[in-house]
């Protein structure tokens, strides 16, 4: 099965809006997928569904073969884009707590990946400044050794330097074996590593295909694609 | 390397790669970084890199070995005409360009001889 | 499930600390301006306060996992919605006895203290004369009745520590999108609290002849106190297992966070 992720007439409707409107859609592993689209379009709401934070209203949803469960939660990374990190940790025990919960996480990558980065592991939580917390929240998320990775705004809140670096591991992690899905404002700035792009408009599909195909097809990047379609 | 996102990336890297053998920056027979290094060196999408190689292996300019790597063609001959490719398509633009703001190809052999 | 209680014990570990020295340094406020009487006002209030820190504690550690983004800490795990919910109860009860020994501890040395200071001589067969009274009914009770009411105190408490937080998984879950969400999990856990006393009483309306206890009230046997009181106790087991059923399915299936 090539489908790490089968998504099948999702709605997730609130009192006042429609969040998910009967999104139908796969993702394959071995591709690195960018999911795109203004404040409000569904892209957090999808993510929150697959991780089990959010129930759906209706619609399936299969995570390699299984339907959505919490057992299913062990196959997916998923990094929040609000700040979700116990403030009174230090990072080093924040590590040590996902290396308790998630049998699947590498300490000792986290390790390295957060010197690399610059992120002293003495440092509480509360303390650290928000490109620090954006950047040990991606550190988290890609420690861990499982098959779907969601990435909500990874680069936000992270100056430009740090974004090359956060790119750098997202580009590192993949194996064809693993699919991730990143949603991103700075389309400009990730598109480069993109297999696929998925748009979102209102909760429903708009648009979604090969990254180069859609290069040639239309003649333009990505963001200028997206530029068009939203504006 | 810099990117321009408005054309398809894969053929952004071929372009640079035939451009490193024609002048000699990767020498014939030499062996390529695999997909992989390339993609993390590059910071580009891991199936970019090996559509390139993919391409550039049906062009014959790249060919692999298996368990040993991707390497450079042998053939000098091979390089020639992607030399002579290249040489074209630059030749063209400019001509194009130069018709456009009016020079007729006598006046462009007299500019660039002077 | 272990690491869950773990956790949430690792998380209050500072305040933890500061209600320690708090109490280590009213006590000896209490005792250092008040003498013997300032020992006996600390030990009296000492429960007092510590019960509304513990209902404020266990309620707030519960609501801020259900509530704040924090709790994506947890969620994001993959622990069934049962497990997640027996852990919380099992750590808030290991809170409870926690404070009850700490309680014990603070009467032990305070007494101590002033048997040693005040001239009382610390003497063994004198306690032990007093826990025999205790012991041998002399005093009305012995430790039987102690046994039964701890027994209910814990099946109590449990039930009441269950019935807020399955106010607040239920409004989390099913009301979620409604606003004023602390006011709305307050009416709920007023309204299963009504549906509890309203079953009791039910129970007790259709149970009169076992109630039929004849005797000196005075001297009811444990063995007979426990009889009397087993049917409510039995009934708010049933309840306590049902909201944790409850409380368990709706974590797992439909929580929205």
């Amino acid at each position: 099965m090539k489908e790490l992720l089968d998504i099948t007439n999702l709605t997730k409707k609130y009192y006042n809006k429609v969040a998910l409107d009967d999104v139908t859609i796969s993702f394959e592993k071995g591709k690195i997928y960018g999911l795109m689209g203004p404040n409000g379009s569904g892209k957090t709401t999808l993510m929150k569904v697959i991780i089990g934070l959010h129930k759906q209203t209706s619609g399936n949803v299969l995570i390699n073969d299984n339907p959505l469960s919490y057992k299913t939660k062990c196959f997916v990374s998923y990094m929040p884009t609000e700040n979700f990190l116990y403030e009174s940790f230090k990072v080093k025990d924040i590590v040590k707590y996902y290396s308790d919960m998630y049998p699947d996480f590498r300490s000792d990558y986290a390790m390295e990946i957060l010197k690399e980065i610059n992120v002293d592991i003495e440092f509480r939580v509360s303390k650290l400044s928000s490109g620090l917390i954006g950047k040990l929240k991606v550190a988290l998320a890609l420690s861990r050794d499982t098959l779907i990775y969601l990435l909500d705004e990874p680069l936000n809140g992270v100056d430009v330097l740090a974004r090359d670096a956060i790119m750098d591991l997202i580009v590192k992690s993949y194996n064809e074996n693993k699919v991730f899905i990143i949603s991103s404002h700075l389309v400009s700035e990730t598109e480069k590593i993109l297999d696929s792009v998925v748009f979102l408009k209102d909760g429903k599909v708009e648009l979604c295909g090969d990254a180069e195909e859609l290069r040639q097809q239309h003649g333009m990047s990505i963001e200028n694609l997206y530029k068009e379609v939203y504006k | 390397m810099e990117f321009n996102n408005n054309m398809p990336i894969y053929l952004q890297v071929i372009h640079k790669l035939k451009q490193d053998i024609v002048t000699g920056k990767l020498r014939p027979g030499e062996k390529m970084l695999s997909s992989r290094e390339y993609s993390h060196e590059l910071g580009l999408n891991f199936n970019t890199v090996a559509r390139v190689y993919k391409e550039m292996e049906m062009e014959n300019i790249v060919f692999t070995k298996r368990g040993l790597g991707t390497f450079i063609t042998e053939s000098t001959e091979k390089i020639e005409i992607i030399r002579y490719e290249m040489a074209k398509e630059l030749l063209e633009n400019f001509v194009n360009g130069m018709e456009h703001i009016g020079f007729t190809r006598k006046d462009m052999v007299e500019f660039i001889n002077k | 499930m272990f690491k869950i209680i773990k956790y949430d014990f690792i998380r209050k570990y500072k305040l933890i600390l500061i209600i320690l020295i708090a109490a280590v340094f009213l006590n000896l406020l209490a005792i250092v301006k008040f003498s013997v009487q300032g020992g006996v006002m600390f030990l009296g209030l000492f429960p007092i306060a510590m019960i509304l820190l513990y209902i404020v504690d266990i309620i707030k550690m519960y609501s801020d996992d259900l509530n704040k983004k924090s709790g994506y800490m947890l969620f994001m795990t993959s622990y069934s919605g049962y497990k997640i919910i027996v852990s919380k109860l099992i750590t808030a009860i290991l809170e409870a006895i926690a404070i009850l020994l700490l309680y014990l501890i603070f009467i032990l040395i305070n007494s101590i203290y002033f048997s040693t200071t005040q001239g009382f001589d610390l003497n063994v067969n004198e306690i032990i004369s007093a826990v025999n009274t205790i012991l041998s009914g002399r005093l009305g009770f012995n430790l039987g009745h102690v046994f039964v009411f701890l027994l209910t105190v814990l099946v109590f408490a449990t039930g009441f520590i269950l019935t807020a937080y399955t106010s607040i998984t239920i409004r989390k879950s099913i009301f979620s999108e409604t606003k004023f969400g602390g006011v709305l999990s307050f009416i709920i856990f007023i309204a299963l609290n009504w549906a509890s006393s309203f079953s009791s009483s039910k129970l007790m309306s259709i149970l009169p002849p076992y109630y039929d206890i004849s005797g000196d009230l005075g001297q009811i046997s444990a063995t007979q106190l426990i009889i009397a009181l087993l049917p409510i106790i039995i009934l708010s087991v049933v309840e306590s297992i049902l909201m944790t059923l409850g409380s368990g399915y709706l974590l797992e299936k439909r929580i929205n966070l």
